[in-house]
């Protein structure tokens, strides 16, 4: 792609049709892709400036003081990105507000133009009473816009807030602009004049979303014959503790989910596979999901590769995220590579996945927003499970530590490093 | 994030069943176009994919065009719509028996226009447990039309030998003959996709599964209107082994660079000409060039920056990296790593020296060009390293992986690439310069500094 796209993805839609779902998610799947990424939300711009403590009426488009505000709002959230833009050098920027009528679209669209930014308007249409009110509960109310008020007053002034919306609304139809409409949570989807691979990469993941709830469960490969020998790579088999972990493995699972049904996931390598034997589901082998390549250092001690390479090894903990075993893979390349199996997860429901630690480390970098400094270093200690369930603007995490014994692989940061905790700290509310 | 990465041996994807692609629309809206780029598309992809065309199905059973009567393909003609019934359902068997025999995606490439068509080949393909897609192309610009005409169906096998304006004529007899019997699309509950004029808009309906995505994601950035890509290596540089040294280019690559844009300035004068002398009208499409961000490419494109082109760097097309033999000449590979020599002649496409690249790093790193590439509707020139014209050239030509390293694509040709229906076209040029005087001059003045 050209080194000077800029792309201002602008959210369009009625309140509580999952635009900030959207614009966040976009956001952390760009990030994990190593594209710089931003979202300006204008409610909390609004916030800002005139309060959290608005009623509706404030929303009514009558109201021509609240029409006068919000759009100051409007005006502060796109200097901020046109500055982004132009100042730290970002690459897409998510607009997330209703902007629900023409004349806002249009503002939006000039104001961009002069800075040779494209825009692409991501249009939110849902007919689903439930799904909205689901939204509303889940989302909506624990606002800062409501945070004292009684959930029953919430919610109604949150419904008078969208009828608001509505008397003005006006859903995209000029045809001479780049737009995705998401009909009902991707069901149906138009698509106009898409221009450029990046913008076609974000409507191609915008098609793969969906909310049904579900979890994701990760583990790594029970205790390996060259954990014990403090190898790394390979395709050892489980030692006798690690045959016992694939052997408690069923029951966690279980006892966790129920009866619902489950698909595993595994690498194509001997480990993982032999830890997945006595799951009652279906699996599939990915090839994708194989271990990092340390090529030549495959087989080999931490202790043996500092003395046979003793500068690459200083140079790993340096960019730990960029370092490429000689002839093998960097986490970078091995970001690249999971990329269709994230796209895969985004499609799926109940999934487990048996894997590896760096590989499971690139995965949940991705679920739990993290930076490329501190993916290389999480911790995901054998013979536990960890589940995901991802939730409006992030995930809740729960570990299971199996209790049965295992060695630890774990190599901490380097101290002169930061770390830092790792879940999504900055969340935009409208 | 090439999904090369994830290629199994048997061409399937464990993970995303069997699937048929359906196209749907009138005559001349480019359906074949579409089934053919898409099943490229796919094979580069690594998975196994074929168009079944009941257009040449037909053409085997019942002869060229020319030898049926003028009315064979009007719905309206009960005998003849019950032949090329008969032919539709056998192409479509085939179609099934591949899927269940090898293939993944196969692409069922017809006019079904009308509901009860797609409705029986849909009801035929679900019980043999394969997905269903239908690709309908809707295009109501004449013009569009009319130069889908001139450049695909006059030239197909339908018309050799005949007068291309009668050629024309027959075939919008053709179309009109499909017109009042075709119904769009609209039962809700059917998975597809609408392209309208070429991709401007895109419909996309009840799609699920990961395959399916993809194949929108190609759809997005494809158009059938036609250009042309240019392929050039970049002229000679003062290190040719060395990608580190980044070197700039020698005198005789300035030389190139000159020659190179004047070349292909008059060749550009001349074909215009005769498209006009054809009847084809003008077509506004410019020309811009592509490098990389290496210096000699960066550098044989200058002419045509000053001559006031539009030359766009693009950082992914930099040449294969070599790691750590990187500057060192075969022999001196030989000597210093002869495992890894042994190992890179045994798999030259997979192998990677110490801290290098692969081709197929390579290939995963250029998908993002090959897509905009696809998006492009001006004419692209492409300068850049041998590498990656290997690679960009064993996408359009539907080249199996493993031939890549082999693929020549020697300096000092122009390789005139035309897209059409069915598949590239390739001129390969020799960049001469006799014909230049401007170029005289230029070589005087490298002899004299």
């Amino acid at each position: 792609m050209s080194s000077h796209t800029r792309i201002a993805c602008v959210m369009v839609g009625l309140p509580a049709r999952g635009k900030t779902y959207i614009a966040q998610k976009v956001c952390r799947y760009l990030k994990w892709l190593g594209v710089s990424t931003k979202v300006f939300n204008v409610g909390n711009y609004r916030r800002k400036l005139h309060g959290s403590n608005q009623t509706h009426s404030f929303f009514d488009p009558n109201n021509v003081l609240g029409e006068i505000a919000r759009k100051q709002a409007a005006i502060e959230a796109l200097e901020d990105m046109i500055k982004w833009f132009l100042k730290e050098n970002g690459t897409v920027a998510l607009f997330d507000a209703t902007n629900s009528t023409r004349d806002r679209r249009n503002f939006i669209l000039e104001y961009c133009k002069k800075y040779e930014i494209q825009v692409i308007f991501i249009e939110s249409i849902c007919q689903d009473e439930n799904i909205i009110l689901e939204n509303i509960m889940d989302v909506k109310l624990c606002s800062p816009d409501y945070k004292d008020m009684d959930p029953e007053k919430a919610a109604e002034d949150f419904r008078a807030r969208i009828s608001h919306y509505e008397q003005a609304y006006e859903p995209i139809t000029e045809s001479d602009l780049t737009y995705i409409k998401l009909i009902n949570v991707g069901s149906q989807v138009v698509i106009n004049m898409i221009q450029g691979y990046l913008q076609s990469r974000i409507v191609f993941y915008l098609m793969n979303l969906h909310i049904i709830p579900r979890n994701i469960f990760f583990s790594r490969h029970g205790e390996s014959v060259y954990n014990l020998m403090g190898k790394i790579g390979g395709d050892s088999d489980l030692s006798p503790r690690g045959k016992k972990y694939a052997f408690a493995l069923p029951k966690l699972i279980k006892d966790n989910l129920g009866d619902q049904p489950l698909t595993v996931w595994t690498s194509t390598m001997r480990r993982t596979i032999q830890t997945s034997e006595y799951l009652p589901y279906p699996k599939l082998q990915w090839k994708a999901l194989d271990e990092l390549d340390a090529s030549s250092c495959d087989g080999m001690t931490y202790e043996e590769i500092e003395k046979k390479y003793p500068e690459d090894y200083a140079n790993r903990d340096e960019d730990k995220f960029n370092y490429r075993y000689r002839g093998g893979e960097s986490y970078r390349d091995v970001v690249s590579r999971l990329e269709p199996v994230i796209m895969e997860l985004e499609r799926q429901q109940n999934i487990l996945i048996i894997g590896h630690q760096a590989i499971l480390r690139c995965i949940y970098g991705y679920f739990q927003n993290l930076s490329q400094d501190d993916l290389p270093y999480v911790k995901i200690p054998l013979h536990t499970v960890i589940k995901l369930t991802p939730k409006a603007y992030n995930c809740e995490e729960v570990r299971y530590k199996v209790d049965i014994d295992a060695v630890d692989t774990h190599r901490p940061k380097p101290l002169k490093q930061k770390v830092n905790g790792g879940v999504n700290s900055e969340i935009n509310q409208c | 994030m090439a999904a090369q990465l994830y290629k199994t041996e048997s061409g399937h994807l464990f993970h995303a069943g069997r699937i048929a692609v359906i196209t749907v629309g009138l005559p001349a809206r480019g359906k074949t176009h579409v089934a053919y780029s898409l099943c490229r598309y796919l094979r580069w992809l690594g998975v196994s994919t074929k168009v079944f065309s009941v257009g040449n199905y037909r053409r085997v059973l019942m002869g060229a065009a020319a030898s049926l009567p003028p009315d064979f393909f009007s719905p309206g003609n009960q005998e003849s719509a019950e032949l090329r019934h008969n032919i539709a359902v056998g192409c479509l068997n085939d179609l099934i028996k591949w899927l269940s025999e090898e293939g993944q995606i196969g692409i069922f490439d017809a006019s079904n226009t009308t509901e009860e068509r797609r409705k029986e080949a849909h009801d035929t393909l679900v019980s043999h447990g394969i997905q269903p897609v239908f690709i309908e192309s809707i295009c109501d610009k004449k013009e569009i039309i009319e130069s889908n005409i001139r450049s695909v169906k006059i030239t197909s096998p339908d018309y050799i030998g005949w007068d291309p304006e009668e050629a024309v004529k027959d075939y919008w007899t053709r179309i009109n003959n499909h017109t009042g019997f075709y119904q769009p699309i609209t039962d809700m509950s059917l998975s597809f996709v609408k392209m309208i004029n070429v991709g401007d808009r895109i419909i996309v309906n009840n799609v699920k599964g990961y395959l399916q995505s993809r194949i929108i994601f190609y759809l997005m950035n494809l158009h059938i209107s036609s250009r042309i890509i240019y392929f050039a290596r970049s002229g000679e540089s003062y290190n040719e082994i060395s990608r580190k040294a980044d070197a700039a280019l020698s005198p005789s690559g300035k030389q190139y660079a000159y020659r190179l844009k004047n070349f292909i300035l008059s060749l550009r004068e001349k074909e215009k000409k005769e498209r006009r002398e054809q009847g084809w009208g003008d077509d506004e499409r410019t020309l811009t060039i592509w490098t990389s961000t290496r210096q000699h490419a960066v550098q044989t494109g200058k002419p045509f920056e000053e001559e006031g082109y539009v030359v766009q760097q693009r950082a992914s097309m930099g040449e294969l990296n070599l790691g750590f033999v990187d500057g060192l000449t075969v022999e001196e590979i030989k000597k210093k790593f002869p495992e890894e020599y042994e190992k890179q002649q045994e798999d030259r496409y997979h192998h990677r020296y110490p801290m290098a690249e692969s081709y197929l790093d390579l290939a995963v790193r250029l998908e993002a060009t090959i897509l905009e590439l696809e998006h492009e509707k001006n004419d692209v020139l492409i300068i850049a390293h041998e590498t990656v014209l290997k690679c960009l050239y064993a996408y359009l030509f539907d080249r199996p992986e493993d031939e890549i390293p082999g693929i020549v694509i020697p300096r000092n040709y122009l390789i005139e690439i035309i897209p059409s229906a069915y598949g590239c076209r390739e001129t390969r040029m020799e960049i001469v310069d006799d014909s230049f005087p401007v170029l005289s001059k230029l070589k005087n003045l490298a002899h004299t500094s």
